[in-house]
């Protein structure tokens, strides 16, 4: 019964995830955590499984549009990866409290990165789907490599502690300050996330972490939900997902301080 | 500039992370729809190999593309893919953190 719940709640983020181009990691651990019972250590490895296995899925799709900057994605990766393997070595000092409270701010983060760009996250990348033989990008030349090295550490230092993605974070630093176009931002942020997440996973693993009776359901309801949302994505209202999306993120950000608080009081 | 044209290494490299998730996902569907008739430890196996290959993606995409740029001789960005593929297996060779 929790294998069908499972598959049911991945479909669904990644449903979400590939509607509105956030991984559906960020959704998955806290409801994992909050909602099915599962410990929290084992919700991140089981959310880490299914955010390596959209990246894969999706950043296939990305680099046959040739919207992917590999060499860009692989310098990053020398950082993500690293922070990614570090925290994931020291969940373990982390409590749960800590943990909860780092989540609901990440959520709130991610949230207010939606809300600021008022739902105009769907029409941007939604270039790179209409354009599918000679995708235009203008020439660029990344700059600020330190400062985009340093996000990326701090990306893939979350990754491995929330089991989540960070896209939120590293897109608008490649977009913003090292003047890479958005839609190559997206795409090579999304193929340095499965890097980044088996960083982690690999630890989680050999710890016992990963429960291949939570990961697996998971893995498989994202897949589907995924390339189901990447189909439909051109038909669908993306406002209101949008605002689906960001209402679910605010619920689970206050189920979790609520969840803090109680235990503080 | 690092924005260089080389559909040849983008397919290649698409290819590895195709295989990988539509094979792991056919490989986990397997051992779920296994698990609802076969109570044991058969299909909690095939999930686990499903799961194993899906971690074991992205380390090949480094591989891959680390193999590509060498034979390229595009030494930095070869020196930088074994760099990333060092850090991947840090979590192998050292322990394995607080339990």
């Amino acid at each position: 019964m929790v294998t069908v719940l499972l598959v049911i709640l991945g479909f669904f983020a990644g449903f979400l995830g590939a509607l509105t181009g956030i991984g559906g990691g960020v959704l998955l651990t806290p409801i994992l955590a909050l909602h099915f019972g599962i410990p929290i250590r084992q919700a991140i490895g089981a959310s880490l499984v299914a955010v390596i296995t959209t990246s894969a899925a999706s950043s296939s799709v990305h680099l046959q549009r040739h919207t992917t900057d590999i060499r860009l994605g692989m310098t990053l990766e020398l950082a993500t990866a690293f922070g990614a393997a570090v925290t994931a070595y020291l969940v373990g000092y982390f409590n749960r409290n800590a943990l909860e409270g780092l989540f609901a701010g990440f959520l709130l983060y991610s949230a207010i990165t939606i809300l600021s760009k008022r739902g105009k996250v769907k029409p941007l990348e939604d270039e790179s789907v209409l354009i599918v033989d000679e995708t235009v990008i203008p020439p660029y030349e990344p700059k600020r490599y330190p400062l985009g090295l340093a996000a990326s550490l701090v990306a893939g230092a979350l990754s491995g502690l929330l089991g989540i993605g960070g896209g939120p974070i590293k897109v608008p630093v490649m977009y913003i300050f090292m003047n890479v176009p958005l839609m190559v931002a997206t795409a090579t942020s999304n193929f340095m996330i499965g890097v980044t997440a088996a960083a982690s996973a690999i630890v989680y693993y050999r710890r016992g972490d990963i429960l291949v009776q939570y990961a697996a359901p998971l893995a498989v309801g994202v897949f589907l939900g995924s390339l189901l949302g990447a189909r439909m994505a051109p038909r669908i209202h993306t406002k209101v997902v949008v605002y689906l999306l960001v209402g679910v993120m605010f619920y689970l950000a206050g189920h979790l301080i609520l969840h803090l608080l109680r235990g503080w009081l | 500039m690092s924005q260089v044209r080389e559909p040849e290494f983008d397919r290649i490299v698409a290819w590895v992370l195709r295989i990988g998730a539509f094979g792991c996902f056919f490989i986990m569907l397997a051992g779920l729809i296994d698990g609802l008739f076969v109570h044991g430890h058969i299909p909690v196996d095939i999930e686990r190999a499903g799961v194993l290959l899906m971690l074991a993606t992205p380390v090949v995409r480094v591989i891959v593309a680390c193999f590509l740029f060498f034979q390229e001789k595009d030494w930095k960005y070869g020196w930088i893919s074994l760099g990333v593929l060092v850090i991947l297996m840090l979590g192998l060779v050292f322990g394995i953190g607080e339990h």
